[in-house]
């Protein structure tokens, strides 16, 4: 491993994913090198099926590489089982997706500490946190409902919620925002760039949306597989 | 704490569908009413059938000189009767006994001759040991003084062409010289006990005249017993046994006297093995089948859990606890459904009179029992089965690729 590969929090080199579930080969990755860095606001921007959510898959060790390797804090996730990459997600990364995928039979409470339960934190310390997030993402008071009674952006924030409860050093967001309306979208958003500004926590969306590049530090675009551009804006 | 969370998380999911999960549980829970049900008329079905067999006219045990169950011969009587009958009297396990003679005999009618095993019995005692008096269809069991009366079964009457009063004549080998006797009878009784043997193959008389007939004195071949229940029988362990299995007579219980009976209540032991197998190999098809739509449902769900840090193992938990939540429902449905079930059969009964099996025919309706056994080991095993039957749908959902369960949706 290239010793370089410790000061990133995940590098990727030359990824490359093929599936090939209906018998017929579709290279979604075709040899990414990326390499992100702790307190990154980034976008993977691109067109629907140009790899972006397989490349999310990838790095967080959801998916397996064809080929290529995977690095996160230096550790190669080629090398893990998956119990280790279960305990690798469970504390190091929060995932927000598309469709809120909240559980919805618990409370907007245990859906929250979820979590923080398989983490083993105290009933105590899990209350105090829930509170305090939910306080953040200004739904203090719905802990005792359900997803089904509260509105979708409501429950995209509790999703929120759940993925930065534990304090996970990155926050992977496939299209958060899709599903909602642009205010409540930008609402998000900039509680998300507050929490990235606020605590250092890496943010990595997956997204067409031109809200989430605008606010996005780096934009990384993928077509058909590859990476073709990567810049970091220059903010005011 | 994360095994209470998933239990919790499991039996909510459960009424995620609601009429999904009560039509599961209720094919379940028919599966343990069914196994309760058959158990209840299982045990109501052997008690019939050791009733049917013993107070019928066996009795529940029996004393004989060693040798005439096997021969049946007419001078192997029973040895030391007095001290024997003196013996019983004291028994307090003994509720009543009936002394017995009994010989193969010819009779004839001026129609018919047949060959009958013609038995001899204290009417007084008879009437304890015995269902005869029970099953005249006509004439009355030994009324009067009359040393010549002789009951016969319905279809003996049928074959001979004779009727109530009517005379036969008893042709007999008598003990000793091997001589033949003959007497004159007159049918005074008619019985019908719906057992084939009994029915065309015995007639009976009264003791004193059979053991002149057969020229006994006041020997007898036969005591047979009546216990406080018939289960005395059965346990073989009982010192009773030894203590009249001395003087070259032995003393049986009616597992020893029916063995073809004993070997099917086996078999019936069995039989409930087998249909619970069955039956749970159906309720777990149920249950597989259950989980795994529900699995689909939700694949994306379990996709979620496993991307915030679930561990297959995790999963793996989630739905053998589903599957217990959905063992739980279907207890308390097959729970009710089995006791109202059985509890209605037991009080109104079944009919299976006029039924044979295993050379037992059922005379009385069948009435399931209700044991409180049958409501904790079976749910157990209902329990226990759905839980591994929950295990190949949570082997698959833990060996579930996240990123593939996601897909379709991302």
């Amino acid at each position: 491993m290239d010793g370089s590969q410790n000061k990133k929090l995940i590098a990727t080199e030359s990824l490359k994913k093929v599936y090939s579930d209906d018998g017929v080969p579709v290279n979604a990755l075709r040899g990414i090198d990326l390499a992100i860095h702790s307190g990154e606001f980034s976008a993977i921007v691109g067109p629907s099926g140009s790899g972006k959510t397989t490349l999310l898959n990838v790095i967080s060790g959801l998916d397996k590489a064809t080929e290529g390797d995977v690095w996160f804090k230096g550790r190669r996730l080629s090398d893990m089982k998956s119990s280790e990459l279960s305990d690798l997600r469970r504390d190091h990364i929060g995932f927000i997706f598309q469709a809120y995928n909240l559980i919805p039979v618990l409370t907007v409470e245990e859906n929250i500490e979820y979590i923080m339960l398989l983490q083993g934190i105290d009933k105590e310390e899990r209350h105090r946190r829930v509170l305090d997030i939910l306080r953040e993402i200004q739904l203090e008071g719905f802990e005792g409902r359900r997803p089904p009674q509260i509105s979708g952006g409501q429950q995209q924030r509790v999703a929120v919620a759940r993925a930065m409860v534990s304090k996970p050093a990155l926050i992977l967001a496939d299209e958060p925002t899709a599903n909602l309306d642009s205010k409540t979208g930008e609402s998000l958003l900039d509680m998300m760039r507050k929490m990235n500004e606020t605590t250092g926590m890496t943010f990595v969306f997956s997204t067409h949306d031109p809200m989430v590049m605008k606010k996005a530090r780096r934009l990384i675009t993928v077509r058909d597989g590859k990476i073709t551009e990567d810049k970091m804006k220059n903010e005011q | 704490m994360i095994i209470w969370k998933d239990i919790k998380l499991s039996w909510r999911n459960l009424f995620r569908n609601k009429r999904r999960s009560f039509i599961a549980g209720t094919a379940i829970g028919i599966g343990l009413a069914s196994l309760i049900f058959v158990d209840a008329t299982i045990i109501g079905m052997k008690n019939n059938m050791i009733r049917s067999a013993t107070a019928s006219f066996m009795g529940e045990g029996q004393i004989h000189a060693v040798g005439f169950r096997q021969t049946l011969e007419v001078d192997r009587t029973i040895h030391r009767r007095g001290w024997v009958i003196a013996q019983l009297d004291q028994e307090d396990i003994v509720r009543h006994y009936a002394p017995r003679v009994t010989n193969f005999a010819m009779i004839n009618s001026a129609a018919e001759v047949s060959s009958i095993n013609l038995v001899g019995v204290e009417p007084e005692s008879e009437k304890y040991l015995s269902q005869i008096d029970d099953s005249l269809e006509k004439g009355t069991f030994f009324q009067g003084d009359s040393s010549r009366d002789i009951i016969i079964g319905k279809k003996l009457a049928e074959t001979l062409d004779v009727e109530l009063d009517d005379r036969v004549v008893v042709t007999a080998a008598q003990a000793g010289t091997g001589e033949l006797a003959q007497e004159m009878f007159r049918i005074s009784g008619i019985f019908r006990m719906n057992i084939r043997e009994m029915d065309s193959g015995i007639a009976f008389i009264r003791l004193n005249k059979a053991q002149e007939l057969f020229g006994l004195g006041d020997k007898i071949h036969e005591i047979a017993l009546q216990f406080p229940s018939p289960e005395y029988g059965s346990r073989e362990e009982l010192a009773f046994w030894n203590k009249f299995s001395q003087y070259g007579n032995e003393a049986v219980g009616w597992t020893k006297i029916m063995p073809q009976m004993k070997a099917a209540l086996d078999l019936t032991d069995f039989s409930t093995y087998f249909i619970a197998v069955i039956l749970f190999g159906v309720v777990a098809l149920g249950i597989v089948n259950t989980l795994f739509m529900s699995l689909h449902e939700r694949m994306f769900e379990f996709g979620v859990l496993r991307a915030v840090g679930t561990r297959p193992v995790g999963l793996f938990r989630l739905i053998v606890f589903e599957a217990g939540s959905l063992a739980v429902l279907s207890i308390f449905i097959g729970l009710f459904l089995g006791f109202a079930l059985t509890y209605f059969t037991s009080r109104v009964g079944i009919d299976y009179s006029g039924v044979e099996f295993a050379g037992v025919t059922f005379r009385e309706l069948l009435y399931p029992v209700l044991r409180v056994q049958q409501f904790i080991e079976y749910p157990i095993w209902v329990f226990v089965f759905t839980m591994i039957a929950g295990i190949y749908p949570a082997v698959y959902a833990a060996k579930m690729n996240p990123a593939k369960a996601m897909r379709k949706s991302l």
